[in-house]
């Protein structure tokens, strides 16, 4: 024990030595279920605990289940459809917020991120009770207009720091060459955003894809999303058909991650150098 | 002139779109809500026009108020915990990892972006009888007999502060990764051991980290129903579960309404909150 002589005792284990061992379990504890989920999904067996033998029968089951099918349909329906959406929006909101003068500037800016901060099921019940309030059924409409609100606020934030670092020339330059503001926005502004733009729509549709909780508000009859058909799988208990179900959206969730990141990893690399 | 005008045009349909969008879809179904929480109802469910605050008084009731002291335990205990298991994590990862960081930084993306069932999922796999923890345990001779683990408060607990970790260290990291490392230096050299440098200058300065972290959990965090349902067995419901209740099952449209307003008057405190403490910080340093 070398409490006494050495007095920083408490800081090197509580501060140093033991972030160390915090964060090698805290990685443990967030990635080990997973890894897990991943392989059982491979079981042979009907068990979800107990290995018998490596099989791609669940997988097989999960596309020949018409629910999970008919869901993962609807899924996408909504997710491209909202994220096409929230991404037009958001852009042309970002681009003004960053590129023109207009007053309640910030206001807008700051309402657009507020779906951030707000309860999500608060904004999906508003949702709700605005729909039957206004007699509209619901259904793809509904849900689209409900994962637009939920994606808008990472859409424009994204889209925002783009067009923050463009550089102004180029539009003033377009607008000496006689360009109107269309023009401009379309031939000088639009092609420079598209990467921050085309980030902005596969994380709205990743968004969309995962949610439950407005889609649980927003769905209507015949419009059942695939978290929506997983929630109430589970809470029949849990089968082996959505751990394969679950190991594919894994697998798909991290593709996309790394697709996004892949962009900004060596950029990340760089500014960690010191 | 004409450009002038011709400007504000092409602006008015930049704006238009996301404008429409927050009125129509945001304010004014909030503004409804609040409308129907003062509302009455028939017997059929039927929101009747009118006033009163009978449903706001029957929030009161004792059915509700536990629901409120479980959401606010259960808040207060994911965001005690994600701080304290995040913070080590974020530091490690600021101070400690090197090159590593960015590595560190994804490989806490990935179970963060992953979808929420699925990663809830894999809980209830791991929780239950059969599971892979109560077979370890039996294996090493922890115990004799399975544990049932699913259907408690602390499976609950588990849930929550797996689902809402990430969104502690990220802010928190992101507090502590500019600081600059010669005030740390400069602490030692003035004859300060490193936990009075720690407690002095690394931890005050990250403290708007922390705040943001808190933020993001301890509101949010009320609003989950899914895992109450399927790692708690629904026992300790919060102010999310009672929402679908209300809405979904009960139809008790002003009640649910009631309730809708007190989780978003209770994220509007903790924004206020958040922002003094935030204040108060700043003026600390």
């Amino acid at each position: 024990m070398t409490t006494r002589t050495h007095p920083g005792w408490f800081t090197r284990t509580f501060v140093h030595g033991i972030s160390g061992w915090v964060t090698l379990l805290t990685y443990l504890f967030m990635l080990l279920p997973i890894v897990v989920l991943v392989a059982f999904a491979f079981n042979a067996g009907k068990s979800t605990v107990v290995w018998t033998g490596f099989s791609f029968d669940w997988f097989v089951k999960v596309w020949h289940n018409r629910n999970i099918v008919k869901a993962l349909h609807v899924s996408l329906i909504v997710a491209v459809g909202s994220a096409a959406i929230a991404t037009a929006i958001g852009a042309l909101a970002a681009v003004a917020i960053t590129r023109r003068e207009f007053p309640g500037r910030d206001l807008l800016g700051a309402a657009l991120a507020a779906p951030l901060v707000l309860p999500e099921i608060v904004l999906s019940v508003a949702l709700l009770v605005f729909m039957t309030f206004a007699g509209i059924t619901l259904g793809y409409g509904s849900m689209i207009v409900g994962h637009v609100l939920v994606s808008i606020p990472f859409a424009t934030l994204i889209i925002r720091a783009a067009a923050a670092s463009l550089d102004v020339r180029l539009e003033d330059a377009a607008a000496d060459l006689g360009a109107n503001e269309w023009q401009t926005f379309r031939m000088v502004t639009l092609p420079q955003l598209m990467p921050a733009i085309a980030t902005a729509f596969i994380l709205s549709a990743t968004l969309s894809f995962d949610n439950l909780v407005m889609s649980t508000f927003t769905s209507g009859v015949g419009t059942t999303t695939l978290p929506l058909r997983i929630y109430s799988m589970l809470k029949l208990g849990i089968t082996p058909e959505i751990n394969a179900l679950g190991a594919m959206m894994v697998a798909a969730n991290v593709a996309i991650l790394l697709l996004v990141m892949g962009r900004y990893l060596p950029l990340m690399l760089k500014s960690n150098r010191r | 002139m004409r450009r002038a005008a011709r400007q504000r045009l092409e602006i008015g349909a930049m704006l238009a779109p996301s404008v429409l969008l927050l009125v129509l879809f945001v304010l004014l179904p909030l503004c409804i809500v609040a409308a129907y929480s003062f509302a009455l109802r028939d017997s059929y469910g039927a929101v009747l026009p009118g006033f009163t605050l009978q449903n706001y008084a029957d929030l009161f009731q004792s059915v509700y108020l536990l629901v409120f002291v479980n959401s606010l335990e259960l808040a207060a205990s994911t965001t005690i915990l994600c701080l304290l298991i995040g913070y080590p994590v974020a530091y490690f990862i600021a101070f400690k990892a090197g090159r590593w960081a960015p590595a560190l930084l994804l490989l806490l993306l990935i179970p963060f972006w992953i979808n929420f069932l699925i990663r809830i999922s894999a809980w209830v796999v791991l929780l239950g009888r059969g599971g892979l923890i109560n077979q370890g345990m039996l294996w090493t001779g922890l115990i004799d007999a399975p544990v049932g683990m699913l259907g408690t408060y602390g499976a609950t607990l588990v849930g929550m502060v797996y689902a809402f970790l990430p969104l502690t260290v990220f802010p928190i990291y992101a507090a502590l990764q500019p600081i600059d490392r010669k005030l740390i230096e400069a602490g030692a050299d003035l004859g300060a051991g490193p936990a009075e440098t720690f407690f002095r200058v690394t931890l005050p300065l990250s403290l708007p980290g922390v705040l943001a972290a808190a933020l993001f959990v301890f509101v949010p965090s009320m609003g989950v129903f899914a895992i109450p349902v399927l790692l708690g067995g629904g026992k300790d419901i919060i102010l999310g579960n009672l929402i679908v209740q209300l809405f979904l099952e009960f139809r008790n449209i002003p009640l649910g309404a009631a309730v809708s307003m007190l989780l978003l008057a209770l994220a509007g405190v903790g924004i206020l909150l958040y922002m003094r403490a935030l204040r108060w910080v700043e003026r600390m340093q």
